[in-house]
């Protein structure tokens, strides 16, 4: 190898994956092919990268260009991709850069918790579940429900108005928090593992995310998540809420330490 | 089931790919460090930008 380049590390594999999963997939810089790098029981999917673009000082520096980054996030994202579904994959968190391949065996060497993991997600697949609030279509169907026929004017009536307010910002709080409990309860029943991250903040069409969260669900009962987002549908459509669905992913949520207990 | 403008949806699955695969996975420090103040900074960055995005296209429509 020569010193214009090093390696990039987007995750790990058994070491008797078939090296023609990823002949499909394009390296993070755009050109080099995707290999495996072995040693013990466990390969690196790696790929080479160069020095001008991936190095301390650079990185630093494209790191701030989200149109550089965004391209590169993708990438990382499609190489693992190729493998979900396929086989056993262990996501690596973006970044992981080694100066030589001999190198990398010796990060693996050195980390036998990698095999244990790999194990450990053998046949599961993660999804992601998002609860979305419409916040303006429940407001106006709580302000609607308290709406009353006496016909007050001037203080009294602000002061009812203001009360009314109060009382369906409480609501709506109370109904969030609610929601996202029953939804995550709900859904985790359909999974081996589940996790909720915190929401996103609310975006600008005011949609308020309730529920961010991740599932571990095994090969073959995909259904019953997607069964647990419809019934969820149904129970919680009519107050404005709605769920997105996304995955399989790489298991990400399910890869580090804090998933080992 | 949803009314999201595609717009919308389409930021919500890149916020959605940037926080695996920025946040999750594991971590291993690799002989190029990479500083994680940067990245969160990006990361922050990254999202103040599609709000914008976002807020733009909602003048437009509006």
């Amino acid at each position: 190898m020569t010193p214009t380049e090093a390696i990039y590390v987007y995750g790990v594999v058994r070491g008797g994956t078939a090296p023609d999963l990823f002949a499909d997939v394009g390296g993070i810089d755009g050109r080099s092919p995707v290999r495996l790098v072995v040693a013990d029981g466990t390969a690196a999917i790696t790929s080479a990268v160069p020095l001008s673009e991936f190095d301390a000082e650079p990185l630093e520096r494209n790191l701030k260009d989200s149109g550089w980054l965004e391209r590169k996030v993708h990438a990382h994202n499609d190489v693992l991709a190729a493998a979900v579904g396929k086989t056993v994959v262990l996501p690596l968190r973006f970044g992981a850069i080694y100066t030589s391949e001999e190198h990398v065996r010796e990060m693996l060497r050195a980390s036998p918790e990698l095999a244990r993991r790999l194990e450990r997600l053998d046949g599961l697949l993660e999804f992601g579940v998002k609860g979305v609030l419409d916040a303006a279509a429940l407001r106006s169907r709580l302000a609607d429900n308290g709406v009353d026929d006496a016909a007050d004017t001037g203080g009294r009536a602000y002061m009812l108005q203001k009360q009314r307010e109060r009382g369906i910002a409480e609501e709506m709080r109370a109904f969030a928090a609610a929601c996202a409990d029953a939804s995550h309860e709900r859904l985790s029943q359909a999974a081996e593992d589940a996790t909720a991250n915190p929401a996103q903040p609310s975006d600008v069409a005011g949609r308020e995310m309730l529920l961010n969260g991740a599932y571990l669900v095994r090969a073959g009962r995909e259904q019953q998540l997607g069964d647990a987002v419809r019934e969820l549908e149904e129970r919680f459509g009519a107050d404005g809420v709605s769920y997105e669905l996304t995955g399989p992913w790489p298991p990400y949520n399910f890869a580090g330490e804090e998933a080992e207990s | 089931m949803t009314s999201n403008s595609p717009a919308l949806q389409q930021e919500v699955a890149l916020i959605e790919l940037v926080d695996r695969v920025l946040n999750k996975g594991v971590a291993l420090t690799g002989d190029i460090t990479l500083s994680v103040a940067g990245v969160d900074l990006v990361y922050v960055g990254l999202r103040l930008l599609l709000a914008s995005v976002g807020t733009l296209e909602q003048l437009e429509r509006d």
